[in-house]
């Protein structure tokens, strides 16, 4: 699905990514680990060209990012979904608007785009949240919003930069669910680079860890599932007192 | 109805027109040219778009020294450019232009300086959908930042009808010229008075459209 032939890139003096060479088949969960300031965003941001890389080539889906030009990127970067940390919504826009705009930029029919806007807002479970506005939703919710922005276009390769860094652990156990069915229902490739390690063992199936920028290894895990959080107070006493440290006294 | 607004009701109604013509030309200019090059100032800025230092310091540069003229001043420099667009530099029609020009370059800073607040991950969002500059300028940036456009257009007219009051220099007309002709310098006081309750009142109904127009816009 996705090849980086020896990549790099560096900002001024700082050398993000040093000639990383990575595979990332069909289908897989692939997280990328590593300390902040390893490259991990970056890594990702080079796999849609949103980053262009000093020297290598990015190959996705068999072609060539690095050799298209511009029009010919932004045909590739339709097929190629992307959400953030922080969203990333356009908040004068609609929850409806804001699925409805990345139909528009790919010309999808436009008597079809109703039906796929709330197919899409179905799926990640907000259709009666169509008229609301970002500012009047959760982070989460936004969260899932994102995504059915990103899966409109059916693309074949999600990446996911930190989703779950700016939610609460019971939030983004809601977020891994719905990006492991996005894999499961859709067979959409995910890339989810992440700074909390159980956000990459619940899911993934392949983990590349990143140090100062190099590739420091690439190991097949087994995801260990998601655990779900409740609210409920006397879980926290007990998520508190497991170590058996509490001091009742 | 006091009578010496009655008496002048005439010269008042022509100088208030004059004001709306002067003021209007002003608005269509920024924001028909002022918007563009505010935009492309935006764009040009260090880590933007189409980051470009030559062209950003270029219209920075113009922009800046326009702003820098005393009005009055740009007023009479202008006289020679005036005359070769308008064919004249005297009347209401001539004092568009220089009007025109300084709207052009206080708007377009504002309009940089609305785009500025547009967080940079929705613009990276639209890039990441493959969306074209064009489609980024109109779908996303303007979008994002129009509550900051109209904020900024709305002082900007407040500005123009200041600097329009100063247009009796080159004979364009005005109620701040009727004003200083009618009122100031023939003594009646009143007649003056009536005519900046008559500014105020504008301003105030300009302001108070501009600021609600652009709350019911802002869904942020």
């Amino acid at each position: 699905m996705i090849n980086l032939h020896n990549v790099s890139k560096s900002f001024s003096e700082f050398r993000a990514v040093q000639s990383v060479s990575l595979s990332i088949g069909e289908k897989e969960i692939h997280g990328i680990i590593g300390a902040s300031g390893a490259g991990k965003s970056t890594l990702l941001r080079l796999m849609n060209l949103l980053e262009i890389p000093d020297t290598g080539e990015v190959e996705v889906n068999g072609r060539l990012l690095t050799r298209l030009n511009g029009k010919e990127l932004r045909e590739e970067r339709k097929s190629i979904g992307m959400i953030f940390q922080h969203f990333n919504l356009v908040a004068n826009k609609t929850i409806y608007e804001n699925v409805a705009v990345s139909l528009k930029l790919a010309k999808y029919p436009r008597k079809k785009r109703r039906e796929r806007v709330l197919e899409c807002l179905q799926f990640v479970g907000l259709a009666s949240y169509a008229d609301k506005y970002p500012a009047q939703l959760s982070g989460g919710q936004k969260q899932r919003v994102a995504i059915a922005r990103a899966l409109a276009n059916n693309p074949q390769l999600l990446l996911c930069d930190e989703p779950t860094s700016s939610l609460d652990p019971n939030t983004t156990a809601e977020i891994l669910g719905v990006l492991r069915d996005v894999n499961r229902t859709f067979g959409v490739t995910i890339v989810i680079v992440s700074h909390e390690m159980d956000v990459i063992k619940s899911i993934c199936n392949r983990v590349t860890v990143l140090a100062d920028g190099k590739l420091y290894e690439t190991l097949t895990i087994e995801p260990k599932g998601i655990r779900i959080i409740d609210g409920d107070p006397e879980s926290f006493v007990k998520q508190l007192t497991e170590d058996g440290e509490l001091n009742n006294a | 109805m006091p009578e010496v607004l009655v008496h002048y009701q005439m010269e008042i109604w022509q100088s208030i027109s004059e004001t709306f013509i002067m003021v209007g030309v002003a608005i269509l200019a920024a924001v028909i040219i002022g918007l563009p090059v505010g935009t492309l100032l935006f764009l040009c800025r260090k880590g933007q778009l189409f980051e470009n230092s030559i062209v950003f310091s270029s219209i920075n540069l113009v922009v800046n020294v326009i702003r820098s003229f005393p009005f009055l001043l740009l007023v009479v420099f202008l006289i020679p450019f005036t005359r070769l667009v308008i064919g004249t530099a005297i009347g209401t029609a001539a004092a568009t232009v220089p009007l025109s020009i300084i709207a052009i370059a206080h708007y377009s800073r504002l309009v940089e300086q609305s785009l500025l607040d547009v967080p940079r991950g929705v613009l990276e969002a639209a890039v990441s959908m493959g969306a074209s500059v064009r489609e980024i300028i109109f779908k996303f940036l303007f979008v994002e930042a129009r509550s900051g456009l109209v904020l900024g257009l709305t002082t900007s007219i407040i500005s123009f009808i200041s600097y329009s009051t100063i247009m009796g220099v080159v004979g364009g007309g005005g109620i701040g010229d009727f004003a200083i002709r009618y009122g100031y310098q023939q003594f009646k006081t009143d007649l003056m008075m009536y005519m900046i309750l008559i500014m105020v009142i504008l301003v105030q109904f300009i302001q108070f459209t501009g600021t609600t127009v652009a709350r019911l816009i802002d869904k942020r």
